[in-house]
């Protein structure tokens, strides 16, 4: 049969925003995938060299739109990593707990647009996007936004949390953790989901260290590795939570991967708000001058729902010299051109929809 | 009043004299029409209400009472819009490919025994007909997805053939069963068969395997392949103007009605039901919740794989089917 | 750690060898007179990272592919060389990945210059 070459994209209901495949089809059967991303390339590492440190710090949001909160600590820690700026105790225990709030969030949605993918109409998106409200109001709540937070301050937040702030949190997370429980019921008792997703898209471990996938998708493949675990920052080293690991490496086990992920996260939050320690949070208000940099060349690396962000930032006296940015679902697109050989054309679409991307992180 | 009309109607069908036959059914075919139209807007709204109150959404509530008027002013945007002229496209079999198909919906719901008293025509072998026509529609979608020029929906028309491979078998083994027991295919004296028992009861197993081959025949989800919109935007329709799109969902609609009444007629008793109701009545209300249990499949389940459907095509339906003829062989003939 | 370019792919070697088989991150940096490339790469069963910096001349801009012992190199070495006009050798030069239009190169490096139906924007 001759091959077919068909584009997918770049506006396409599955796509997950501007993201164009051309793909080689072998009747039904899929030969080569050519990701052509770029269409939503803001030059973001540019335009940081250009501004002053604070003055980025609203940029770095606008990558990843579905959890803008972990590009938001992760510029800001390095940042504060470069001019040796020590963060509140206090503040730590905010921090990671509106990160997990966010992780949260990230993963619900992740949950709802798998029902798109596989072809189902809208019933999970709406449901877990009706649940993602609740936890954006918990975020809303503590920061006064909803979508672009702008949040955190060099040492520590913009506000302390609100006053009955844990007690809201607790209940929403209750009512989640219920959810989960219903997602699970709702989506494994369906045998088609299981015939759409076991087996399919399947990443060794070998290969997916090779083709160097990160977070959820690394570790449904069963390699061991957590930022937070494996090179803990904050205070993820005094909480209590495990790494969970599947072996598969599946598209069923990178979507089971979220759901334990985000109990996981409830789990943590809940333990931080134990642990939290009464004090000061707040971060130095915003000032274009800086304290002079200590450190000329700094690294952070940090657990965003989606895999591991990196940055990297060469520190000039007032302003980046150079930032660059490591985004997570780069790599994991960069995996599909691997993982699509042989899969049918339906599998493609449940295979991208698991590695969760959000095209404004992958194009920076 | 209308029994008197409905007599008349009756007498000018059963007349020897053809032009009042042909003048009869032309009022009959009229009136299919005008049903199918009615029902399909009402079950286009009933449909929308439903999958919203699965999503925890409100569904139309703006235009007219409960939104009961917004598919109607969906109608009009997309008659309000320009059309496409296809450059690749065949024009005289894209152009007809879908007049055909709902003509032949029409066809079928014109010979199903609907009215206790009128019928287009009392065919003794009224389902096998009935049975043939239907096996038509999807390749029709064939000819006018391969005839529009455009790859997605040359995939999705090649969908619509190996899926006819999985689900038509199953469907002729459970209308070979019904005919045992009914011995013979003709849709009155089906229905008149079932007055002690509903077919549903008689052979369960049938009743499963032709609901879930009249879903794939009808490209209702977990079937939907031919307008798989997450990787074929939509499928055999993607290139259509949009006035082809609303007599695309017309058909959609009407081909909800067809299966679902095909359904109440051949395992649901039909018409028959306790008198105070009038038939007509219990028929159509068996055919909405037909209709209903297809719309809240439609609301949770995922859509299968091509694949998959030959598989379950092959391995699942047609020996449940075999199991079936068997089973209702030995009771009723041996 | 300052490595040579004619030694990159050897140490790659040897260090894949040793354990470190995952690459974070390839990047590079514009230092005016000269160009840093950064090879991010981590043992993931030691937990240990290793940065190599390979020092180059920005008129002679080119590297060896490290594609062979991390596939995952492929979109970071094509990144890296479209936006800081790197070549890179030994490897199919393949279509651009960031769909880089308007012909601009090299537009992270620090001498990059707008072209003047920019200028007017």
């Amino acid at each position: 049969m001759p091959i077919t070459k068909i584009n997918i994209g770049p506006v396409h209901p599955s796509t997950h925003g501007v993201l164009r495949l051309a793909v080689y089809l072998d009747g039904d059967t899929i030969e080569r995938v050519e990701p052509h991303i770029g269409f939503l390339h803001r030059g973001v590492e540019k335009l940081a060299e250009t501004r002053m440190y604070m003055q980025n710090h609203p940029y770095m949001e606008k990558l990843d739109y579905i959890a803008p909160m972990a590009y938001d600590e992760a510029y800001v820690s390095t940042v504060e990593k470069a001019l040796g700026i020590e963060v509140k105790e206090r503040a730590m225990y905010i921090r990671v707990i509106l990160l997990e709030l966010q992780r949260i969030a990230s993963h619900l949605f992740f949950v709802g647009t798998i029902g798109n993918d596989l072809g189902q109409m809208f019933t999970l998106f709406m449901w877990t996007y009706m649940d993602r409200d609740k936890v954006l109001d918990l975020l809303q709540e503590a920061t006064g936004s909803r979508m672009f937070y702008v949040n955190m301050r060099l040492g520590g937040l913009v506000s302390d949390l609100p006053p009955d702030f844990e007690k809201r949190t607790l209940e929403t997370l209750e009512y989640i953790d219920n959810r989960v429980k219903e997602y699970e019921a709702f989506i494994e008792k369906n045998p088609v989901f299981h015939e759409r997703m076991k087996n399919i898209g399947i990443l060794t471990p070998e290969k997916a260290m090779d083709l160097g996938v990160t977070g959820p998708v690394l570790r449904a493949s069963g390699v061991q590795y957590d930022v937070r675990k494996n090179s803990p920052y904050y205070i993820y080293d005094k909480l209590h939570f495990e790494m969970k690991i599947l072996t598969r490496g599946d598209n069923f086990s990178r979507y089971k991967m979220r759901l334990l992920e985000m109990r996981e996260s409830i789990r943590l939050i809940r333990e931080a708000f134990k642990m939290m320690p009464e004090g000061d949070a707040l971060g130095m208000p915003v000032k274009l001058r800086m304290p002079p940099t200590k450190n000329k060349e700094v690294w952070i690396s940090r657990e965003a729902p989606k895999g591991e962000l990196m940055m990297y930032m060469v520190a000039d006296d007032q302003k980046p010299y150079r930032l660059a940015i490591r985004s997570p679902n780069f790599v994991n697109l960069s995996a599909i051109v691997h993982m699509s050989k042989g899969l049918r054309l339906a599998d493609l679409f449940a295979t991208l929809g698991t590695l969760d991307l959000v095209m404004g992180c992958v194009d920076k | 009043m209308i029994n008197s009309i409905i007599q008349s109607f009756e007498s000018m069908l059963n007349s020897g004299n053809i032009l009042y036959n042909i003048a009869a059914l032309l009022v009959y075919a009229i009136m299919i029409f005008i049903m199918l139209a009615v029902f399909g807007y009402m079950f286009g709204w009933i449909e929308r209400k439903i999958i919203a109150k699965a999503q925890y959404r409100h569904g139309p509530t703006y235009v007219g009472k409960y939104g009961i008027l917004q598919n109607f002013a969906d109608l009009v945007k997309l008659f309000a819009k320009g059309s496409l002229d296809l450059d690749n496209a065949d024009s005289l079999l894209y152009g007809t490919a879908l007049p055909i198909l709902i003509s032949l919906t029409i066809f079928v719901v014109l010979i199903l025994p609907i009215f206790p008293s009128i019928q287009a025509t009392n065919l003794s072998f009224g389902l096998l007909l009935v049975l043939v026509v239907v096996a038509f529609m999807p390749i029709m979608i064939f000819l006018s997805g391969f005839a529009s020029g455009n790859k997605f929906a040359d995939i999705s028309a090649q969908r619509s053939i190996l899926m006819l491979l999985s689900y038509e078998i199953p469907l002729m083994l459970v209308i070979v069963a019904i005919g045992l027991v009914s011995k013979g295919y003709n849709l009155q004296s089906i229905i008149a068969m079932q007055s002690n028992s509903y077919y549903i009861l008689l052979m369960p197993i049938g009743f499963f395997v032709f609901f879930i081959a009249m879903l794939a025949e009808i490209e209702r989800p977990p079937f939907d392949l031919m307008e798989a919109d997450s990787e074929l935007i939509a499928g055999w329709i993607t290139d259509m103007s949009p006035a082809y799109y609303a007599l695309v969902l017309f058909l959609d609609y009407s081909k909800v009605l067809m299966s679902s009444l095909l359904i109440s007629i051949l395992f649901l008793g039909g018409w028959l039901g306790p008198q105070p109701i009038p038939g007509v009545a219990w028929l159509i209300i068996k055919a909405i919740i037909i209709a209903v249990i297809a719309v809240i499949i439609r609301a949770t389940t995922f859509r299968m794989r091509i694949d998959r459907i030959l598989r379950m095509g092959w391995m699942i339906l047609i020996p449940l089917s075999l199991i079936n003829l068997i089973i209702t062989y030995i009771v009723f003939v041996g | 750690m300052k490595i040579d370019r004619k030694d990159l792919l050897s140490r790659i070697k040897s260090m894949k060898e040793s354990g470190y088989s995952y690459l974070v991150k390839i990047t590079a940096v514009d230092y005016k007179d000269h160009l840093t490339a950064l090879y991010f790469i981590r043992d993931i069963s030691k937990n240990k990272e290793e940065l190599l910096e390979v020092d180059i001349l920005s008129s002679d801009a080119w590297l060896p592919t490290i594609i062979k012992e991390h596939t995952s190199a492929d979109w970071y070495e094509r990144e890296m060389s479209e936006m800081f006009d790197i070549k890179i050798k030994g490897r199919k030069s393949g279509r651009l990945l960031l769909e880089k239009w308007d012909g601009l190169e090299g537009p992270l490096r620090k001498g990059f210059a707008w072209g003047e139906e920019y200028k007017q924007m």
